[in-house]
């Protein structure tokens, strides 16, 4: 039951917070609950058996028995770090929020509650129908939390979002249903269960588009690519992310953006592997894009949020190019980059958002000199520069390395080209770096009738555990890499006959006991 | 021919004797007071137990004796009357609700408001219950001409006139042609029975051109009915100019038993041999969508854009009427009709039920603008309506999701993968405009009036409805299987 536990507790939160009828204190309660739901997931790593790459703690009623979908949830060395990233974040952006929220307070925080068990819902569910359930669900809260409490221009932003990711999505509905009928031709009952989607042999013609497995490749990889996003259909991010509030930004860059490079990992890659690999040069080249693109676009970007939005096209960049290179390192950084990625672009967001609060304007010229005012707030962003560039000893490093590595194994042409983005990166957070915190004061500085206060305790316990993490994961990988690595190995090679079994070691167990007796 | 008229045959259609006498009850209680209105509450509650003992004895009906038929074959009682006799009852129950308090309805003149309505149920129940084209008919004409009455009755005095007046005309046009193609089918089969003729139907689409002819009027009389485009031009006027409840009545009751109509029709497998009437009927569901969902983006009047979305469903809904018309037994596909229109019913009838709530008078027209700052005042009404606009949008885990779902799911089983492309296609238009009032309840600052009145009946009604759009959808399983049960 841990499982569903944490999908729904937080739902239950939601309500409780919409029926709580103390204002004054909702704060607080909401950052208890949050900080419950985390505790309750850092049991999973105490159950998780990181040895195997079978699906644990799996729970399974059948649903709708009509079309054979069930309720399943399970686990395994794939999503087990994004589940528990989902629920680091969330008190952390909670407790970011208590001044960048001011207004309807208990609306903000359902819909952060809501969006959880959404999230949390999409990394788990191994059921398609359930998962689409999840994945369109957590666009609902989302759209409120930009539209609501959003900037100037949220409106907009907000309803581009929307669409864009819902038109994304909706084909991949015909493509469920598709293979639904698929697994019942197969096995001649109708089943929407993920495992029964896995031993499909969907057949696959190479050199022509219009063939089965191609074209339901596509219908997934297109909703998923929307999300991450993908070069040319990135254009909701940078409007999403400049106009969301600063917990909106820092939970869509640090988890919204994972659930489309999980679902390639979980979804497209072993349910269409000729297909993947027969397009996985698209994906190089639009990753390579990314990566390039979005840095040199960061470079140019007046706009600090704008610079890191774009900072993340490039770094999602890095995690699919990991994804479709197929082997052991490129999968491996991938997942370490997106777990990477969340801590560091969600600091930075929530970093940006402490300087917003001060002075109300992201403008990069109107700032300098900021580290003689703020030394504080200084070293934290520094840190989370580093980890943002990549510096060893820092987490991004370890990501970024692990990619490049697989990449160059696998194909050295992106490789080459992935590579200057590394440069890139560090140029335009550098420079970024450099105009705001060094050289002349800027007019927001020294503006003496509004002198500036560096970061207050709260902000402080805030950044900690994000640097905390950076260093951890940056000098410690292994203790996580470890609870991935079978699920990986298993998947980079059975990628042609990709299977996932149900542990069953506690019903062994079980047997064993009652042997005993 | 002999006409057999037993005591069984009474029995079956003993909803609609206790909706005709219950009609009566109000109107003769005014007579016998001298003109003179009784309270309104009184009538309401006639009206209503009138139509829960006439839903009632359906049940019964349905579980008794199903698919038995009365009248020398004339009325069947299969699922189809059950499961959509159903589902209008209870939309027209709820549009009554809103009726007793909508300021263009209440108060003077409502028990000859409820006799209409009730007079038109009664239409609704023989058309869902009718086998034979001529029985058909007279369903429509019953249920229309109380309609057209019931528009012209608002207290408000220019757009119901012309909604009416409107109404009137396009719908005799409507009818003449339906009654022009039905005398083709009796002069080709010698029968208007849908019983009679079909078994031999999918054959003599292919060889009679007359037949052909004829179902083709026939099918065109009622995509008037149910607004298929391009014949849905009359939609958006009437629902806008009649009074709300009475625009809700047409969305959901009068809609639903259309489609039931329209169903036993297409399902005599007319379309399996005719690949022509299957294209261009594809076409229509097509067009249909398109046209609906590009229109309404773009609207500002509520109710208007109410209309252009009830238009989009009705191509949705053809989707399925077609799927149940291609497929080997069509149970799959009609299923999934009937639970797409109680869903529709469902979040239409809330949608129409805030616009009422917002009605100060019975000249106001409520634009999209005005629900500025409506989920600061009434937050509770806020969030039901934003669940009827996303359900109807078609989002989980609302209802509105697993109807389209379910539809979709029908299509693609029976190949129609294309028409499920442009279903889904269209969702994602038409989330631009349900959107819409979202942006600007909750993201605007506003002042949003309410009526100042309580209207408690209505609101009850709208959260019903709301919460059934909220559950319903998760736990929609057991009632599919139901209801494709019940066609065994």
């Amino acid at each position: 039951m841990i499982l569903s536990t944490i999908v729904f507790l937080p739902l239950l939160f939601a309500l409780a917070i919409t029926l709580w009828p103390n204002e004054r204190s909702l704060r607080s309660l909401a950052l208890g609950f949050s900080v419950i739901e985390f505790l309750i997931s850092l049991t999973l790593l105490q159950k998780f058996d990181p040895s195997t790459a079978s699906l644990q703690m799996v729970e399974k009623t059948m649903w709708i028995p009509r079309f054979g979908i069930q309720y399943f949830l399970g686990i395994d060395g794939i999503s087990l770090w994004l589940v528990l990233l989902t629920t680091f974040l969330t008190p952390i952006i909670i407790l970011g929020s208590w001044n960048s929220i001011d207004k309807k307070i208990k609306g903000f925080h359902a819909c952060m509650f809501i969006l959880q068990t959404a999230m949390l819902g999409t990394f788990l569910a191994l059921d398609a129908v359930l998962f689409y359930v999840f994945w369109e669900l957590s666009l609902i809260p989302m759209y409120f939390i930009v539209g609501i409490w959003g900037g100037a221009r949220r409106i907009y932003a907000t309803v581009k979002f929307f669409i864009y990711t819902m038109a994304g999505s909706v084909l991949m509905l015909v493509a469920i249903i598709y293979m639904m009928y698929l697994t019942q031709e197969a096995t001649g009952q109708m089943s929407a269960s993920l495992l029964d989607f896995y031993q499909l042999k969907i057949p696959f013609i190479g050199k022509q588009f219009f063939s089965l497995q191609t074209l339901l490749f596509f219908a997934f990889s297109l909703a998923f690519a929307i999300k991450v996003p993908v070069f040319p259909v990135h254009t909701w991010l940078p409007d999403a992310h400049v106009e969301a509030p600063t917990p909106g930004s820092v939970i869509l860059a640090g988890v919204m953006l994972k659930m489309g490079t999980y679902c390639y990992l979980r979804w497209v890659i072993p349910l269409f592997p000729e297909a993947a690999e027969y397009w996985a040069w698209l994906f190089l080249t639009l990753g390579v894009i990314g990566i390039i693109y979005g840095a040199i676009v960061a470079m140019v970007q007046p706009d600090i949020k704008k610079l890191v939005a774009y900072s993340s096209v490039s770094h999602m960049g890095y995690i699919l190019l990991g994804l479709f290179v197929f082997n052991q390192y490129g999968i491996t950084g991938g997942i370490y980059q997106m777990l990477n990625h969340g801590i560091s672009t969600g600091a930075l967001f929530l970093l940006i958002g402490m300087i917003y609060e001060r002075t109300h304007s992201r403008e990069i010229s109107k700032y300098g000199g900021l580290a003689s005012a703020l030394p504080i707030f200084t070293i934290f962003f520094f840190i989370i520069t580093l980890s943002s560039i990549a510096v060893p000893l820092t987490n991004g490093f370890v990501g970024e390395f692990l990619i490049l590595m697989g990449t160059y194994q696998a194909a050295p042409i992106y490789s080459y080209f992935a590579i200057t983005g590394v440069v890139l990166g560090a140029a335009y957070m550098l420079w970024m770096f450099k105009r705001v915190f060094f050289g002349e004061k800027g007019e927001l500085v020294k503006d003496e009738h509004h002198p500036l206060h560096d970061l207050s305790w709260r902000e402080i316990t805030v950044l900690v555990p994000m640097v905390i993490m950076v260093f951890w994961m940056g000098l410690f990988p292994n203790g996580f890499l470890n609870y991935s690595k079978a699920s990986i190995d298993h998947l980079v090679k059975n990628k042609n006959s990709y299977n996932l079994v149900i542990f069953e070691n506690e019903k062994k167990s079980e047997v064993a006991f009652r042997g005993d007796k | 021919m002999t006409l057999n008229v037993g005591w069984k045959d009474l029995a079956l259609i003993s909803p609609m004797l206790v909706l005709f006498f219950t009609s009566l009850i109000p109107i003769t209680i005014k007579v016998l007071r001298g003109q003179r209105e009784q309270q309104p509450l009184a009538t309401l509650i006639q009206a209503l137990s009138g139509l829960v003992v006439a839903l009632g004895l359906l049940i019964v009906m349905g579980v008794i004796a199903p698919g038995t038929s009365a009248f020398n074959n004339s009325l069947l009682f299969d699922s189809i009357t059950l499961w959509m006799g159903g589902i209008a009852l209870l939309g027209a129950s709820a549009a009554i609700i809103l009726m007793y308090e909508n300021p263009s309805t209440q108060g003077e003149q409502f028990s000859e408001l409820v006799f209409l309505t009730l007079s038109s149920c009664l239409g609704m129940m023989i058309l869902v219950s009718a086998v034979d084209l001529l029985t058909v008919f007279i369903g429509l004409e019953m249920m229309s001409l109380s309609l057209y009455l019931m528009i012209g009755m608002s207290h408000e005095q220019k757009l119901s006139k012309e909604a009416a007046f409107k109404y009137f005309i396009l719908g005799s046009f409507a009818s003449a042609i339906f009654l022009f193609g039905m005398a083709y089918i009796f002069g080709t089969t010698g029968t208007t029975n849908i019983l009679n003729f079909i078994q031999q139907a999918s054959t003599l689409v292919q060889t009679n051109t007359l037949f052909l002819f004829g179902i083709t009027f026939v099918i065109i009389g009622f995509c008037f009915k149910v607004s298929i485009a391009p014949f849905h031009a009359w939609t958006p006027d009437v629902y806008q100019g009649a009074p709300t409840p009475h625009s809700a009545y047409m969305a959901t009751a009068i809609k639903t038993v259309s489609f039931a109509a329209f169903l036993r029709l297409i399902a005599t497998k007319s379309l399996v041999g005719s690949e022509n009437l299957f294209d261009v009927l594809q076409w229509l569901a097509v067009i249909t969508m398109l046209v609906g969902n590009v229109a309404a983006i773009l609207q500002n009047n509520l109710k208007r854009m109410l209309a252009y979305s009830s238009i989009a469903h009705s191509g949705y809904i053809l989707v399925g009427l077609i799927t149940a018309g291609v497929s080997e037994d069509g149970v799959f596909g009609a299923s999934s009709v009937i639970f797409y229109l109680l869903s529709y019913s469902l979040m239409t009838m809330g949608a129409f039920a805030i616009v009422s709530i917002m009605e100060k008078n019975e000249n106001s027209s409520i634009m999209v603008d005005d629900l500025a700052g409506f989920a600061k005042n009434r937050p509770v009404l806020a969030l039901c309506f934003s669940a009827f606009m996303l359900s109807l949008a078609g989002l989980p885990p609302f209802l509105g999701f697993f109807s389209k779902f379910y539809l979709f799911n029908a299509a693609i089983g029976e190949g129609l993968i294309w028409l499920a492309i442009w279903g889904v296609i269209n969702s994602v238009i038409s989330v631009y405009y349900y959107l819409r009032p979202l942006v600007v309840m909750y993201m605007r600052e506003g002042d949003a009036e309410i009526a100042p009145r309580s209207l408690t009946a209505t609101t009850v009604t709208l959260v019903v409805s709301a919460i059934f759009v909220l559950v319903l959808g998760v736990v929609s399983g057991p009632f599919l299987s139901a209801v494709e049960k019940s066609f065994l």
